[in-house]
């Protein structure tokens, strides 16, 4: 796990620059909110139900949500009367589930930005893929949960799905250009896949959810207002993580919820005509996509480059993904079709229920067909050909059904047919290039090939020509950055065709059809990743790859109720441990809990149980002073900011500091000692005298004494200077540092010269030092009788330090050239040369106390 | 080489002459005693009572029939006994007798060992005391001033007998697997109480190195004290991790009054006075050692009191 964490870290920090670069400054903030938002919101995933009943409560907020969803409730038992309504009848049995987790993870979305759902998603990816091992087990047999369900879909999918075929309308255009949008969308994808090798059964298992999620999508998008928005989000949802889906079906839910549908709209850029997208395509669709993609590439960069084996387990996995979001487009775009122009109270629901319809019956051929095969390239292009030709077929007969069960007039039923096939007629036209497009990019992207020039073109063509109207204005600048980078890395990789193409298509109108606006909402997406896919084969697919994971493992658990609790409960206990490892390993925390260390070893010094090892004789405890390094750095640099001026007078070899005491609790000492330390590396290290009654104060002397403070007296300062270390004493002594707030800073008498002799004696010279900011921090607001624990009197003072700035300034030294040791016998000397150092210093006190504006901010 | 020993069974004893016994220079050892050490082949045994009031006659008589080159009197406790007046005499009145032999034999070397616990352990000790430093000893300890009353007698011997080169070993609190003092048997419980709030700082000597030292005074050229210490200090809580125990601070008057009581009734295995040692540091120099007396202790007291441990186990 450690490792798994550390891997994790890098990539954390590195999404933030690398963001900048694909997105702007829009992207950084949310980058580094990632992190903290996603633990977050993958937290709150444990409560299911909660999320579930909270979704529940946004859906029936506006009136149209509640609508809805009464009418599929009604519409489910009566299902069984047409094949078509058994299997949605399954659909809904089976996707129940699916939509609790969607509600939850759509909560999770809003609670916490799309963004940070879906790393949270991430965060959990890797840790799975660490953890994998750990949940073999359960994992197979989720993998093998879903598959079942998919195959009893299959199913029963499958003769309407064939039935539909017979019917065999003609294609509409529009469809196929959906389709291909994802794919080129899903080209990314695969390659992300084949590239994670290390996680391939889960990915496999994770594409699979990726399909349940986007079928829940469509059931969920029954609860939209708009069917357009829903089918939107899907394609969002298959294109970017999982998470703008979910949010969109939060949103889509509530009506009233047009802001937060930022999500969904961005996706639904196809629609220009509607006017409620047109400002939402500007946002995050795009954002997300990017953002993650530099995220990625580091968190699997080592896992990731596929071995063989595996890769075709993914491919399948991929395939059948691939397929199904080919389907869920291409049934949307074909019930939109038939549903075009004809605007009712229940339009909307029967939009969704007939997309999410054609969307199964779509994907349940795409999973036959695949049934045997592994996902091979060219069974790729079969499976999405026949999820689009599925899904367009059967988009007429949904409708039909749809609109059947809701009682609509057989006129419109008719219509709707009619309608439907001519869609699928002008789809016809576009769907083959459309196809072997994705077929050749797919082959070619893994090994880095330019697609070929008119493949291109078609592809462009779609994507582009159809929109010049839905993507000129509000997305027009942001689209420029994209391209620019896009072009930009293309050409660092040689491939300049798909640039030129792009360039060229732009200007192309192949198809300006009726359809443009479903066009539109799907350009957006393909326009970006296929740019960034060709240009960085190697980079770009990696970043998605967590991507499909996140999703697999947010769904993982449902799919698999019997193995939910476990799968949940490894999941939450794998990300508690990431959790707990990633702050760990920040910086910040590292420090913090460093100082904590440090701290609860100073209190069990002064307890008298620390037991150190490394005392010198004096008491001072090395090992204590370095763990304590980081709580002194916090107090000396970012507490008390102490700024240390003319520290260079301090003259090598023995020297007496004399400085002013202050401060109920004196801290000054270990601070000029820090001070010295980290200002004047050249010197021995430093010692303060302290006076005896704190020296041997229970607790705070064992303490000062390890940290380095010396009892005052004669013979420790005489051996002190012996060994030629500068030594800080504070003549004022105890009544120095007991003096009332009122006389803060006002020099008591300095002893009785003491330290004048010594320096006479010694020949070294005194160092005047005044010290501002000491008083303010501990300020002495009264005594207590302290007789009982050896004390005069208990300092009455701030229960901790106080966050006062600090200021050390040294004076010039006092040299004791010119007169004799016997001068310290002389009290008259003695007297002048102590009365010097004390004005030397209660000046420049003044001098301190004058320049300083403020207490705390220096 | 002709060598005399007092108390050749006691603690230093058993730890000189086997030194003695390896040394080739050393021709025979006088044993001067109550009984006769074992497993030794130089010894020549002579039975005498320090206690009793003749011993000062014995003892001339013994050091005047066949003189010898140095007198270690070794005849001395290392920790407080139950019976006080007993110890007195010991100490206190064995060694005015040793003294007065020595001097009626004019012995040239006499070796004397003392305690650093005899500085005292007080609050305005120095960081680091010289062997000049007074002898405050301890107000509460019998046994402390006891020592501190045998360094005086010491003194003015020396200050009387200049041509007797007296040495004093003062001796931080001897670790050992072999030896059975306050300390040894403070660090022997598994949960050591010590002052809540003080960690002094203590210092301690391996046997061997006190061993070497005592050995090394045999030809040693100075005379004088000599704090005879290990390497490196440790806070008290320090030492007894080091044992292997654990330290369990008890506020003083709790502590104090505990160990009263148990003093009184008699169960008491720790002396009242090594409450001031557990309060205030009594740090020696050894110094003084190294220089003039040629001894480098070789263990540290980490290892001196892991040795300890060792031994335990």
């Amino acid at each position: 796990m450690t490792k798994g964490v550390l891997g994790n870290d890098p990539f954390q920090r590195g999404a933030a620059p690398r963001t900048g670069e694909v997105k702007d400054d829009a992207a950084d903030p949310k980058a580094a909110k990632k992190s903290a938002k996603g633990t977050k919101s993958a937290g709150k995933a444990k409560s299911a139900k909660g999320g579930a009943s909270k979704s529940g409560a946004q859906a029936k907020a506006p009136k149209g949500g509640k609508d809805a969803e009464a009418k599929q409730a009604a519409a489910t038992p009566k299902t069984p009367a047409a094949k078509v309504h058994k299997f949605e009848a399954r659909t809904n049995g089976h996707g129940s589930a699916k939509q609790e987790q969607d509600a939850r993870e759509a909560e999770h979305a809003q609670a916490s930005h799309a963004s940070a759902a879906k790393d949270s998603r991430e965060a959990s990816h890797a840790k799975h893929t660490q953890d994998s091992h750990a949940s073999a087990a359960k994992d197979s047999r989720e993998a093998e949960h879903s598959k079942h369900s998919h195959a009893s879909s299959a199913k029963h999918g499958r003769t309407p799905a064939k039935d539909s075929r017979e019917a065999e309308h003609p294609k509409h255009a529009q469809d196929s250009h959906a389709s291909t949008a994802k794919d080129s969308r899903d080209v990314a994808h695969s390659k992300h896949a084949q590239d994670s090798h290390a996680s391939a059964a889960k990915d496999s298992r994770e594409a699979e959810h990726a399909k349940h999620s986007h079928a829940s999508a469509a059931k969920d998008s029954r609860d939209a207002e708009n069917s357009k928005h829903a089918s939107d989000s899907h394609a969002s949802g298959a294109k970017h993580g999982r998470t703008p889906a979910k949010d969109s079906h939060a949103r889509g839910g509530t009506p009233a919820a047009k802001p937060g549908a930022h999500d969904a709209a961005h996706a639904s850029g196809q629609h220009p005509s509607d006017e409620e997208h047109s400002p939402l395509r500007e946002p995050p669709t795009p954002g997300p996509s990017p953002e993650r993609r530099p995220s990625r590439p580091q968190m699997l960069a080592d896992e990731v480059h596929g071995s063989r084996p595996q890769e075709r387990t993914v491919d399948r996995a991929l395939t059948e993904a691939i397929a199904s979001d080919a389907a869920e487009a291409a049934a949307k775009t074909a019930v939109d079709e038939l549903f075009e122009g004809r605007r009712g109270p229940d339009r909307d629901i029967e939009r969704v229920l007939a997309t999410e319809l054609v969307a199964e019956l779509a994907e349940s051929a795409v999973r036959q067909v695949l049934d045997d095969g592994n996902g091979s390239l060219p069974e790729r292009e079969v499976a999405t050909a026949v999820a689009t030709q599925v899904a367009e077929a059967t988009a007429g007969v949904a409708v039909d059904e749809v609109l059947d069960r809701h009682a609509t007039g057989p006129e419109e039923r008719a219509l709707s047919t009619a309608e439907d096939r001519d869609a699928r007629d002008l789809d016809a036209g576009d769907e083959e290039p459309e196809e072997v497009w994705t077929a050749d990019a797919w082959q070619r992207d893994p090994k880095d090939v330019p697609p070929p020039e008119n493949t291109e073109e078609v592809w462009t063509a779609d994507a582009w020509s159809r929109d010049p109207d839905g993507m000129a204005a509000p997305d027009g600048p942001e689209e420029e950055d994209d391209f620019v980078s896009g072009v930009e890395r293309v050409e660092e990789n040689g491939v300049h065709i798909s640039v030129s193409i792009i360039e060229g298509a732009a200007p192309t109108d192949v198809e300006p059809e009726v359809e443009l606006p479903d066009e539109s909402h799907d350009e957006l997406p393909p326009s970006r990743r296929p740019l960034s896919l060709v240009s960085d084969p190697g980079e770009e697919p990696l970043p998605e790859a967590p991507e499909r994971g996140e999703p697999a493992f947010n769904h993982r658990e449902e799919p698999a109720p019997a193995a939910g609790f476990a799968g949940r409960a490894a999941g939450m206990f794998s990300l508690a441990k990431e959790i707990a490892g990633q702050a760990l390993a920040s910086e910040g925390l590292g420090r913090a809990v460093g100082a904590m260390h440090g701290l609860m070893e100073a209190v069990r010094t002064s307890l008298g149980t620390g037991g150190g090892s490394r005392l010198d004789d004096y008491g001072k405890d090395a090992g204590l002073v370095e763990n304590l390094q980081p709580v002194l750095d916090f107090l000396y640099e970012q507490y008390w900011r102490v700024s240390v001026e003319g520290v260079d007078q301090v003259p090598r070899g023995a020297a007496i500091l004399v400085a002013n005491h202050s401060g109920a609790l004196p801290y000054d000492g270990l601070v000029m000692a820090q001070a010295l330390v980290r200002e004047r590396p050249d010197l021995l290290e430093a010692r303060w005298l302290v006076e005896d009654q704190v020296f041997h104060a229970p607790m705070l002397g064992t303490l000062f004494n390890r940290l380095g403070a010396v009892r005052a007296s004669p013979e420790n300062a005489l051996r002190l200077l012996d060994e030629r270390r500068p030594l800080v004493v504070f003549p004022e002594g105890y009544q120095g540092a007991s003096k009332p707030f009122a006389e803060r800073y006002r020099l008591k008498r300095f002893g009785r010269g003491g330290f004048v002799k010594l320096a006479l004696r010694t020949g070294a010279p005194i160092v005047p030092v005044a010290i501002v900011g000491a008083e303010e921090t501990s300020p002495l607001l009264g005594r207590l009788p302290g007789g009982f624990l050896g004390f005069p009197s208990l300092p009455l003072t701030a229960p901790g330090p106080l966050p006062a700035k600090w200021t050390i300034r040294f004076g010039e030294p006092l040299t004791m050239e010119g007169l004799a040791p016997e001068a310290a016998d002389d009290l008259g000397e003695v007297q002048r040369l102590t009365e010097l150092t004390r004005e030397s210093i209660q000046s420049m006190l003044q001098a301190l106390l004058r320049e300083r504006r403020s207490v705390f901010a220096g | 080489m002709r060598i005399a020993v007092t108390g050749a069974n006691g603690d230093y004893g058993k730890l000189l002459l086997p030194r003695l016994e390896a040394d080739p220079d050393v021709e025979s050892i006088l044993v001067l005693d109550t009984k006769e050490p074992q497993g030794t082949s130089k010894v020549e045994f002579h039975r005498v009572d320090l206690t009793r009031y003749d011993a000062e006659g014995e003892l001339t008589d013994a050091l005047t029939e066949r003189p010898v080159d140095a007198l270690f009197h070794l005849a001395f406790l290392f920790g407080p006994i139950l019976n006080g007046p007993l110890a007195h005499e010991l100490e206190v009145i064995g060694t005015m007798n040793v003294l007065t032999a020595v001097g009626r034999a004019r012995l040239p070397r006499l070796v004397v060992p003392s305690l650093t616990v005899t500085y005292g352990a007080r609050g305005n000790n120095p960081a680091l005391l010289r062997e000049g430093s007074p002898l405050f000893g301890c107000p509460h300890s019998r046994f402390v001033n006891d020592k501190v009353e045998v360094e005086g007698q010491v003194r003015a011997f020396r200050d009387r007998h200049p041509d007797t080169r007296t040495l004093v070993l003062r001796f931080a609190p001897l670790l050992g697997r072999s030896l059975d003092n306050p300390v040894t048997r403070l660090l022997s419980h598994s949960v050591v109480p010590t002052l809540l709030g003080f960690d002094p700082l203590w210092q301690a000597i391996h046997e061997e190195d006190a061993g070497r030292a005592l050995h090394l005074a045999l030809r040693a050229e100075a005379a004088g004290e000599f704090n005879i210490v290990g390497r490196g200090v440790l806070p008290l809580s320090g030492l007894i991790r080091q044992a292997g125990a654990r330290p369990l601070p008890l506020p003083g008057p709790l502590f104090r009054g505990a160990l009263r009581a148990l003093g009184v009734v008699g169960a008491g295995t720790l002396p009242v006075a090594l409450l001031d040692y557990m309060h205030y540091s009594w740090v020696a120099d050894g110094e003084r050692a190294e220089s003039a007396l040629g001894f480098v202790p070789l263990h540290h007291v980490r290892d001196a009191a892991s040795a300890l441990r060792r031994s335990q186990s």
